[in-house]
């Protein structure tokens, strides 16, 4: 076992490492890109009336489709119907942040339609734009009582994540079965890979959890339970 | 590009197939029923576990939530598909070997029980202490209280919440697909093997999914909306 260990495991550290890089490096576009989806797709949905209904089909097409077959739709589907993506790198993010653009967008929409109606006007009756209603009294608010939401969505990316390896983009999870496919020895180096995934997780949802009650203690939100 | 738009939701295709993709996807379902089942067992027994008086259950039912709700789906099938056999055979000191159908059930229930021990135990703990010490004055037994003051209640409580679960559930049942049972996906890929045009059949497979659980989203929650507010006099 602790052989299996040494020469499946700790052989092929580098290897590992340039997967879970790639991981990482997936993971971190495809969240930015769905932030910014989602904010766009809710906008649209609460404030453009006459193609309102346009992103409430988008949202619940995003919602409702399993993210293994959006990421095999994107990847054999786009480069014929739109001409992008190009590579299966560009496929996977794309595919994880529609998933979760669908999501955010919806908690964009709750922050902000659960702010008393009694801010905006009292915005409006001091004279400021609606852009500055917008950056200056929904924004910060909403961010702060979203950020748990944020920090979840976060790891169902990650764990989403492990689906591009299918597509052959080389993640963890792709460098994990190329070496079970070479040797058959599928224990050690899958449960590593499965502990890996965990801890990274659970360390960056503690991470990102301690930061954002940090900043919702210091504007006056208790921290989550 | 409307030339592959108008080819991508051209349907013949996936008419033409109608039997396979639908034997494929009762497949789903039938892993999507057992796979709920499970979990809904494991986060009844997990979520009660989680509020027990006793540290040391306390302790391992809460390092089990977190486990399970920290691993990714994907990774866990495959773990328990190709990894536990080997291990349950070496303890038994015999072959031993899961049907993939077996894997898909037993990983998707494991995966799914972890966020539905957190509803169960929100559930519970959502409802007040006065309940459970009136019903106590009124001489109830403990299973007495559990079945008539506290599952009706956190039952109605989680549902909403459980229900997300659920839909979350189904669409992870398209990943058996890559320990070869043949679901919906499985079928589709075959058959883009076979007819070299993904475009109606992946786009097919997507529209497909998107409907179902829309439409089975919404049919649960019409009629769970009324049997909610029955209990809530």
């Amino acid at each position: 076992m602790l052989d299996n260990f040494n020469r499946l495991v700790l052989a092929n550290l580098h290897t590992l490492g340039a997967g879970l890089s790639v991981t990482a490096y997936v993971c971190f576009f495809s969240f930015l890109l769905a932030v910014v989806l989602g904010a766009m797709a809710c906008l649209v949905r609460l404030y453009v009336p006459f193609i309102r209904i346009v992103a409430i089909g988008y949202i619940e097409f995003c919602r409702a489709t399993p993210i293994f077959v959006q990421l095999l739709w994107v990847n054999y589907v786009w480069p014929e119907l739109f001409g992008f993506p190009k590579s299966v790198v560009g496929a996977g993010i794309i595919a994880l942040a529609l998933q979760s653009s669908g999501y955010l967008a919806e908690t964009f929409r709750s922050g902000i339609e659960g702010l008393p109606k009694g801010q905006r006007e009292a915005a409006l009756a001091v004279g400021m734009t609606h852009f500055q209603i917008m950056r200056r009294i929904v924004m910060p608010q909403v961010l702060l009582v979203m950020a748990p939401s944020l920090v979840n969505q976060m790891t169902v990316v990650i764990k989403s994540s492990t689906l591009v390896s299918v597509i052959a983009i080389p993640d963890l999870m792709y460098e994990a079965l190329k070496i079970v496919n070479a040797w058959f020895e599928p224990i050690e180096v899958l449960t590593s890979t499965a502990l890996i995934y965990v801890v990274a997780i659970f360390l960056i949802s503690m991470l990102a959890k301690r930061v954002s009650d940090r900043f919702r203690n210091k504007y006056g939100l208790a921290a989550q339970a | 590009m409307w030339d592959s738009l108008r080819q991508s939701l051209d349907l013949t295709l996936f008419w033409e197939y109608r039997t396979i993709l639908l034997r494929g996807l009762l497949q789903n379902i039938y892993i999507f029923f057992g796979g709920a089942l499970l979990a809904t067992a494991l986060a009844f027994a997990i979520g009660a576990a989680r509020l027990s008086k006793r540290g040391t259950v306390r302790v391992l039912s809460t390092g089990y939530a977190e486990l399970f709700r920290n691993t990714p789906e994907y990774v866990f099938l495959i773990w328990v598909y190709y990894v536990l056999p080997i291990i349950f055979s070496r303890l038994l000191a015999t072959k031993f070997n899961f049907s993939p159908y077996a894997a898909a059930v037993l990983a998707l229930g494991v995966s799914y029980s972890g966020f539905l021990s957190e509803t169960v135990r929100a559930g519970i703990l959502a409802i007040p202490r006065t309940h459970i010490d009136a019903a106590m004055a009124l001489g109830m037994s403990r299973w007495m209280i559990m079945r008539r003051i506290i599952a009706p209640q956190a039952i109605r409580r989680m549902l909403p919440e459980a229900l997300n679960q659920y839909v979350s559930l189904f669409k992870a049942t398209s990943l058996v697909s890559l320990i070869a049972v043949e679901d919906l996906m499985y079928q589709v890929s075959m058959i883009t093997v076979h007819e070299m045009r993904p475009l109606p059949l992946y786009t097919g497979a997507a529209l497909l999914y998107c409907g179902i659980i829309i439409a089975a989203a919404q049919c649960i929650q019409h009629l769970s909306d009324r049997w909610r507010q029955r209990g809530w006099a």
